[in-house]
């Protein structure tokens, strides 16, 4: 093997126009150290840029192991999220076969989140029409104790293309099934020639009628009952007229009960002017007996008065009865 | 380099045995020959210029004080002057890229994919490749172009003369300048349109940070990372080796006036070749 110099093609003739910075080494001040200042900042861009990867991974939050065990593992993903609420809480660390033949999910749970999982906590696969299939978990009581490290999961599976089958075998039968009621015998044809049937009993004679009672003869007996019935309402009109009259006539009842109540009330007043005489008379007597009650009082006076005179009298008179000589000697003589 | 030689001139011998009744079909497989032989002996120089200069890139004794400080001034000019100009440019094309998939995927109703695109399409392929040419266009290929101009002028024979290596001296400097270039310009561009995708999606507010930090973390998984890191590598090392390889063996055996122009396009059209199947292998390796 040749040294590299041994190819080098012999001298050629000089450039005229040679390089500028070979002209100028060291026309840059502080090179050396401005030199080192941009390898610094390219190792630590560089160590930065590593070291944001790693976290980004989580390399550096500490976690617990989850396991969970699928029927089938197709679409996950190492590196893949699972979450809870909508909020990532772990990923995805390894997808190996277990000896029974299903799948096992082995994931990371951050530490911070894994209060989020219960033993109670459920956690499903679903796939959709577009897009990677989503792990997510369901805590409904978040009393219960906290998942253990190492757990080991049933994951629920939903397939949203699985469905598809059944929804197109469905979908087929539901075709079948208008087709039969669009078909030639099918009901929606009948239902139409019916319709149709109708249509022409509608634009007949006795039309709607017609299609209503089921005959033509009952749609006449119907019209004849209609004609009678407005006869009888005239009737019935010129006997309203009639009444009106006989009660809100001139000479009806109502003018004449009107009168009568006036009358009433007239005597009414009367009535109410005879009761307030009495009622006049009345405090006329209750004066008369306050004055006949103090005349009696009066009397018993006077009553008094004229036994004291009386009394004054007969004392008057017993005592000129003793003074008097034609008094009888009161003095009893003894024997 | 002689068992290529040989290898390069057995076919025309057998030819010549063989064929001597139709001269004209001798002379166009001795032709094709020749350039199967012309191809090989290129490529071979190219990976042996690789090799050497890795190794003196990492022998202690490339470091003495003098040529730090012309390593140094090749790593300063070659990276300084374009960094703030690259890191801008690269802004705005991710604002650009980031509002039309953003919007794009709202339209469609898969707006929660839109990140993960604009990070895979930006950072991980568009930016290493865009550094690597940013590279080679304002420095490898003008550094390429001053070496065949020393080449050409006789410098790198006197230097010869005068005891001193110029690959260590000349070619050396220029391709680790390039390669730490390239480097830095990737990893300032990749985190540029990382936080200013995140600006135009989340806004100046932290609340998105975790959960583009999660979505970061889910697109760099380890084969991805480990390909994005060779990749940029290998760009940076491409578009830096082949302009001096192009200056160092391009004018080899080529007469007249348009030797050099000739050597440059072979040189730019190897790089390219080079960025392609790289980038191609890096593609197959993320999405097969």
């Amino acid at each position: 093997m040749s040294s590299p110099q041994a190819p080098l093609p012999p001298p050629f003739a000089p450039d005229p126009q040679p390089a500028p910075a070979l002209l100028a080494p060291d026309s840059v001040a502080y090179l050396e150290f401005k030199a080192r200042l941009l390898l610094l900042f390219m190792l630590a861009l560089v160590l930065g840029s590593a070291l944001y990867v790693l976290y980004a991974r989580g390399a550096f939050e500490s976690t617990q192991r989850l396991v969970l065990v699928a029927d089938d593992s197709e679409g996950v993903v190492v590196g893949m999220d699972m979450t809870f609420s909508g909020f990532p809480i772990g990923r995805v660390q390894r997808v190996e076969l277990a000896p029974d033949g299903k799948a096992r999910i082995v994931m990371d749970v951050a530490a911070k989140d894994a209060h989020w999982l219960r033993t109670s906590s459920v956690f499903t696969l679903v796939r959709g029409l577009v897009g990677a299939p989503t792990l997510r978990a369901y805590s409904g009581l978040l009393n219960d104790p906290p998942l253990p490290d190492g757990a080991v999961r049933t994951v629920l599976q939903g397939d949203a293309s699985a469905e598809i089958p059944q929804v197109v075998f469905a979908a087929k039968a539901l075709i079948d099934n208008l087709n039969g009621l669009t078909g030639g015998n099918g009901a929606v044809s009948s239902t139409i020639s019916n319709l149709q049937r109708l249509t022409y009993r509608l634009n007949g004679p006795g039309g709607a009628l017609t299609v209503l009672l089921g005959s033509e003869a009952e749609a006449k007996k119907f019209t004849l009952t209609l004609e009678r019935t407005n006869t009888l309402l005239a009737r019935l009109d010129g006997l309203a007229l009639k009444a009106d009259t006989q009660v809100f006539g001139k000479q009806g009842v109502m003018p004449e009960t009107r009168a009568s109540v006036m009358q009433l009330n007239t005597l009414l007043g009367e009535a109410r002017t005879s009761l307030k005489k009495v009622d006049a008379i009345l405090a006329d007597a209750k004066v008369v007996s306050a004055n006949a009650k103090d005349a009696s009082t009066d009397l018993n006076v006077l009553r008094a008065e004229v036994e004291a005179s009386l009394r004054k009298i007969e004392s008057l008179v017993t005592e000129i009865n003793r003074k008097w000589p034609f008094a009888r000697d009161a003095e009893m003589k003894l024997p | 380099m002689s068992f290529l030689a040989c290898y390069g001139l057995l076919p025309g011998a057998r030819y010549h045995q063989r064929m001597t009744s139709t001269p004209s079909l001798h002379g166009r497989l001795t032709r094709a020959g020749r350039v199967v032989r012309l191809w090989f002996l290129q490529w071979w120089q190219l990976v042996h210029l690789g090799a050497v200069i890795l190794v003196l890139a990492l022998s202690p004794s490339s470091y003495s004080p003098g040529s730090r400080l012309l390593l140094g001034r090749h790593l300063y000019l070659n990276t300084a002057p374009i960094l703030p100009g690259f890191s801008v440019l690269c802004a705005l094309m991710t604002v650009v890229l980031t509002r039309i998939v953003l919007v794009t995927a709202l339209s469609y109703g898969l707006s929660q994919y839109a990140l993960q695109v604009v990070i895979r399409v930006l950072v991980l392929e568009l930016i290493p490749l865009s550094a690597a040419l940013f590279v080679a266009l304002r420095c490898t290929i003008p550094d390429g172009a001053e070496l065949m101009a020393m080449q050409a002028s006789g410098e790198l024979d006197e230097l010869r003369r005068q005891g001193v290596d110029p690959l260590r001296r000349e070619v050396l400097p220029r391709v680790v300048a390039g390669l730490f270039s390239g480097v830095t310009l990737a990893a300032l561009s990749c985190v540029v349109a990382l936080v200013v995708a995140y600006v135009a999606t989340y806004g100046f507010a932290l609340s998105g940070l975790a959960a583009y930090t999660r979505l970061f973390g889910q697109v760099f998984s380890p084969a991805v990372t480990l390909i994005f890191v060779l990749k940029t590598l290998f760009f940076c090392l491409a578009v830096s080796l082949i302009p001096m390889a192009s200056a160092l063996y391009g004018v080899n055996g080529r007469q007249g006036s348009s030797i050099r122009t000739s050597a440059e396009m072979r040189g730019l059209v190897r790089m390219f070749a080079v960025i392609l199947l790289i980038e191609v292998a890096s593609l197959v390796g993320n999405y097969y």
